[in-house]
């Protein structure tokens, strides 16, 4: 497959996974346990936008302020939508992190990482370098945590427990609209 | 908004294709060959090409380096001059009257006025302010990882296509099925994950 065909025809696996994402920060009060004892702490904020992506006609919903996102949300995946783009905070053991993740592309808008503290050092060159080794650390551990997410839902999606544990699951929750609790993975 | 800034946009590439010879010394000589520039176009840019990250008016490098440790910080500058099609209509009519009075003809041929247009365009693009874009680039050596900073499919098409020009490497959109084919470390899973379907969530 060439790279346009890898996009579209798998463009399902970003949206999946952030729908899965949501679940999961849903069920398990924000705390997103991984294999190893980590925890991620996943927080959806207030902006998300879903789309129907294997229809004809592409069609999409943007949802927008605080406490509505969940009864819209659902909603739009009762329809079969999926997450297209949110707006999430991620924390893992060290710091925190916002950003809006694009599900088909992978990529990070509005990236905010903790600020990045002024050095002591003597040479503004110096200064610069330091200051920039930081961010980019901080921006490495933030992806870090979106690749460790990512990891996680590609073994359970791979695993026999998908179909019979996990997708039963989130289908139970999208129709009641709660959380639904699936026992250890 | 830059790197340094404490919002940033991030589009993740895997560089594909290894740099001839010794690594640095290549890495130098591609931000040579792609530093900003004038160039010759019959699009909108003006001039192009890789500056300091700390000062997009330093494009030799003689400020500030671009390696930290083991990354390379750059910035693309893009600078661009549109003229407006009503101001190019005015100058326009202006001098084809001229030029229809001077030679007594009626009315210009398709060549004639195509010649007219493209040389007002080239002058009136030098009376105009260029619109400067300016995106970060920080390129993790030892991960074989590039981070754009701007999401937009205009803004990473020229990147990319500077990048190849530059260091002869070409960048592949770390999309999720890439990034899943590097973390899934078997070949069973990376098969599965090739004949993967999508799912539905519908109850």
């Amino acid at each position: 497959m060439d790279f346009l065909e890898i996009l579209k025809q798998k463009a399902f696996l970003g949206r999946e996974f952030l729908t899965w994402l949501w679940f999961k920060s849903e069920q398990s009060g924000g705390r997103v346990e991984l294999p190893g004892d980590s925890v991620v702490e996943v927080i959806f904020l207030n902006r998300m936008t879903l789309d129907l992506s294997e229809a004809d006609t592409p069609q999409s919903v943007t949802i927008k302020g605080e406490h509505s996102e969940l009864r819209e949300g659902l909603a739009a995946l009762r329809e079969g939508k999926k997450i297209e783009e949110t707006r999430v905070s991620l924390r893992g053991s060290l710091n925190e992190f916002t950003l809006t993740f694009k599900g088909t592309w992978l990529s990070f808008g509005s990236f905010r990482t903790p600020p990045v503290l002024p050095g002591d050092e003597a040479e503004p060159e110096d200064e610069w370098e330091a200051s920039f080794l930081e961010k980019i650390s901080l921006v490495e551990e933030g992806i870090g945590l979106v690749d460790l997410l990512f990891g996680h839902f590609l073994k359970l999606r791979l695993s026999p427990n998908w179909e019979t544990l996990e997708l039963p699951a989130i289908r139970e929750w999208i129709a009641k609209g709660e959380p639904v609790l699936t026992g250890p993975q | 908004m830059g790197f340094a800034a404490r919002s940033v946009s991030i589009f993740r590439y895997r560089i594909k294709g290894e740099l001839e010879g010794s690594f640095w010394d290549a890495v130098a000589e591609g931000v040579r060959k792609g530093a900003f520039r004038e160039i010759e176009s019959a699009g909108d840019i003006i001039a192009t090409g890789w500056t300091s990250m700390e000062d997009f008016t330093d494009h030799s490098f003689e400020q500030a380096g671009y390696v930290r440790g083991n990354y390379v910080a750059l910035s693309l500058r893009i600078d661009s001059v549109r003229i407006p099609s009503r101001i190019l209509e005015i100058h326009y009519k202006k001098e084809s009257a001229k030029l229809l009075q001077e030679t007594g003809r009626r009315r210009l041929s398709s060549g004639q006025s195509r010649e007219l247009k493209d040389r007002l365009k080239e002058s009136l693009r030098h009376q105009a302010f260029p619109s400067i874009q300016v995106y970060d680039v920080v390129w993790n050596t030892a991960e074989g990882v590039v981070y754009f900073g701007q999401l937009s499919a205009r803004a990473r098409e020229r990147f990319e296509d500077h990048f190849k020009k530059s260091f002869g490497l070409t960048l592949v959109p770390l999309i999720p099925y890439i990034r899943a084919q590097e973390l899934l470390e078997s070949d069973a899973e990376n098969n599965q994950l090739d004949e993967l379907k999508p799912c539905s969530f519908v109850p």
